[in-house]
């Protein structure tokens, strides 16, 4: 049993460092090698473009009672794939693996209210950015106390969406500063389930998007947008395979055109005006 | 190797709390889930008609779903009728329920297996119906149950295992942050399946010492995975 | 939005959730059958590392095996999420299979295949006609109890975003604000297809029994 129990340690230190030390690489190798394909290829060849979303963030990306997509991103995307002539296949998924898969091409690219950061730029690369988000802190009905400034909810129980711009904010701000305790944050798989989190006292203050927090607070009656402050966020952007520079133009030129056209500013009267 | 070890190790103090939380949860799942597990047992073997349907609907309905669905329920959908139960109480509450049906079956059967006749032979000597399960039928009913009923707690600790998509910060929990922080989930999901591995094996060498001790020998039953 | 619509959109997962059991369920019967020939029939080494394999499979939690296993695989491979999920769960399942075929093939006395080699068959001739038909028959009941547990365990594939009965179940509450009826009939056709596989292969024991055999 004893020798067992080593040889099984021994066992999963080996695999552990075979398979462990893959993803530490990308660090080094910025780009793909000239030589291979561009994505854009396939897609071509394909026909079709596979798009990641996680789709629980509305009015971005969401899921309506007939289990359609819809939303900005998702009519945004569809007139991106339009303009590219290739048909447009949506495959749903937590959003903190989406990263992950498009670094592993189980997704051509994703579009899911991404913003920019530096971590996330060593992983994939970004398209220029199609919009401009903010941050909001989203209280329940009944809540009593004040947040002038992010710094307040630390007192409060806070949840967050798991791998968001807004949980590594809190993270690096208030948790690793040591003034949010971490069993004072809940990170969550969804939005809407952190929603339903907050409206049942679990939580005290939810830190999103501001557009989303805004469509919560339209959906549930009591809510209330306490802050809003560019403290995490910015620019979205959609997020693109490492190193595929051929991807990446014709992406660009799509959200370009679709600028100039007027377009992404039809979608945002549609989606985000009150 | 280096990477995976670096990993390993700056995220070991959230990892240990996090098995800290996991062994709670089966610890505390594992003793809801006897006593619930128990009651369940007995009513359906001496319960009224009724209750023996009750305890049956109760343990087929609890073994014929996923755990997750259960969880999800009690966490989600409670709250609708005014029922809101904290990240860690309804995590309780699903595993000592869920646990409470695969218990009842393995000390069902060592119920049955103890028979009919020392029922008798108790009444008979003029105890009550429940001095004489309380005082003959499970002390013999839960030594007997144990070899079968070890594959309970094991069960259990690898069950708990998905609570953390309720957001309760186990294990697993942390494993996903360090997977999200550092690009590497393989990495981060391998170091706490290493973890897991350890806990079920002091789990396991706990039990077969307790059935040594408790044994009575020449009356064994068989066991299987649940 | 009506009664009809909400359920039908949950009742289409069920497609999925019978995908992914329908790859996990026979690739882990081959991949255990596979093992448990090895660990019985194997060298040494062979009896050694199939325990090993058997040990550490089981010891740890099928979500933390299954999250492994997609993160290794679609870095190998372009696999789909349901692929990818499907067939994790069927290389976790080979270990508790092989565990049951392994008790079976046991369970068929050593006699016959010494009988089986004084007539002349080889090893591999005596496994295949006279032990494996024998062992498969009786591995049905424990097998039910399997197949019933993958059933249950394909909904972890939710944590993947496969849209399986119990995701649709939550993308549905979430757009209706209904939770508690979406994971209730999530609850029962769960509970309808466990039933059902039980009562199916309750049947197949039945016409497969092997007359006298206790």
């Amino acid at each position: 049993m004893k020798k067992g129990l080593i040889l099984l340690v021994l066992v999963i230190l080996i695999t552990g460092s075979l398979l462990g030390c893959q993803p530490e690489a990308p660090l080094e190798q910025t780009s793909n090698p000239p030589s291979s394909p561009s994505k854009l290829d396939s897609i071509n060849t394909a026909g079709k473009i596979m798009v990641g979303t996680s789709a629980d963030y509305p009015p971005y990306e969401s899921v309506d009672e007939s289990g359609k997509y819809i939303g900005f991103d998702i009519e945004l995307m569809a007139a991106i794939a339009e303009g590219m002539g290739v048909k447009l296949e949506w495959v749903d998924m937590p959003f903190d693996s989406l990263i992950a898969a498009v670094q592993e091409n189980k997704i051509d690219l994703s579009i899911s209210c991404f913003n920019y950061s530096e971590e996330r730029d060593q992983q994939v690369d970004f398209s220029e950015a199609y919009y401009t988000s903010k941050d909001a802190f989203l209280v329940a009905k009944g809540f009593s106390g004040t947040i002038a400034k992010p710094e307040d909810v630390v007192t409060l129980k806070v949840g967050v969406q798991s791998g968001t711009v807004q949980d590594d904010w809190l993270t690096s701000n208030l948790i690793d500063t040591g003034l949010l305790k971490e069993e004072n944050l809940s990170r969550y798989e969804r939005v809407d389930q952190a929603a339903l989190d907050l409206q049942a006292g679990r939580v005290d203050v939810l830190m999103l998007d501001e557009v989303p927090a805004k469509n919560l607070v339209s959906q549930y009656e009591g809510f209330n947008i306490v802050l809003s402050a560019e403290l995490s966020t910015g620019p979205l952007n959609i997020v693109l395979p490492d190193g595929d520079v051929a991807l990446k133009a014709e992406i660009d030129k799509q959200i370009k055109a679709l600028q100039d056209s007027g377009k992404i500013e039809e979608l945002a009267q549609k989606y985000f005006s009150e | 190797m280096s990477g995976w070890l670096a990993l390993f190790k700056r995220y070991l103090s959230s990892f240990i709390a996090g098995a800290g939380v996991t062994l709670e949860l089966t610890f505390i799942g594992l003793g809801l889930g006897f006593i619930f597990g128990l009651a369940l047992a007995l009513a359906r073997v001496y319960g009224p008609k009724w209750l023996r349907a009750f305890a049956t609907g109760y343990i087929e309905i609890f073994r014929g779903t996923p755990l997750l669905v259960q969880l999800f329920l009690i966490y989600y959908g409670l709250p609708s009728l005014g029922l809101t139960l904290s990240q860690s109480l309804s995590a309780y509450i699903a595993l000592g329920f869920n646990s409470a049906a695969y218990q009842a079956e393995y000390l069902r059967g060592a119920i049955q297996a103890i028979g009919q006749s020392q029922m008798m032979a108790g009444r008979s000597i003029g105890l009550t119906t429940w001095q004489t399960i309380r005082f003959v039928i499970l002390p013999q009913a839960l030594r007997l149950a144990l070899p079968s009923w070890s594959n309970e707690p094991i069960s259990l600790l690898k069950t708990t295992a998905v609570v953390f998509l309720i957001a309760v910060q186990d294990l697993m929990a942390r494993a996903k942050r360090a997977a999200t922080v550092t690009y590497n989930p393989v990495g981060s999901y391998l170091a706490a399946a290493v973890i897991y591995l350890v806990m079920v094996f002091a789990v396991s060498a706990l039990l077969k010492w307790a059935e040594r001790k408790t044994r009575i020998p020449g009356f064994e039953m068989g066991s299987k995975r649940v | 939005m009506d009664v009809a619509n909400f359920i039908k959109y949950i009742l289409q997962g069920t497609v999925y959730t019978l995908g992914v059991t329908a790859v996990a369920l026979p690739s882990g019967l081959i991949l255990g059958t596979l093992f448990a020939l090895l660990a019985v029939y194997g060298g040494k080494t062979l009896k050694q590392v199939m325990s090993l394999y058997s040990t550490v499979m089981r010891g740890i939690p099928p979500i933390v095996l299954l999250l492994i296993l997609y993160f290794v695989m679609s870095g190998e491979i372009n696999l789909s999420p349901f692929w990818a999920g499907s067939i994790s769960l069927g290389i976790i399942s080979s270990a508790y299979q092989m565990e049951i075929v392994r008790g079976a093939i046991l369970s068929v006395s050593a006699g016959q295949m010494m009988a089986a080699r004084a007539i002349g068959l080889t090893r591999m001739q005596a496994i295949i006609n006279i032990i494996l038909p024998q062992t498969l028959r009786n591995a049905i009941a424990p097998w039910s109890n399997e197949a019933a547990i993958i059933i249950k365990d394909s909904s972890l594939v939710y944590a993947l975003g496969v849209p399986e009965i119990l995701r649709r179940a939550q993308l549905i509450g979430a757009s209706s604000g209904s939770y508690l009826p979406a994971y209730l009939t999530a609850a029962l056709i769960y509970f309808a297809l466990v039933f059902a596989s039980g009562r199916l292969l309750g049947l197949l024991e039945k016409k497969l029994e092997i007359p006298a055999n206790p």
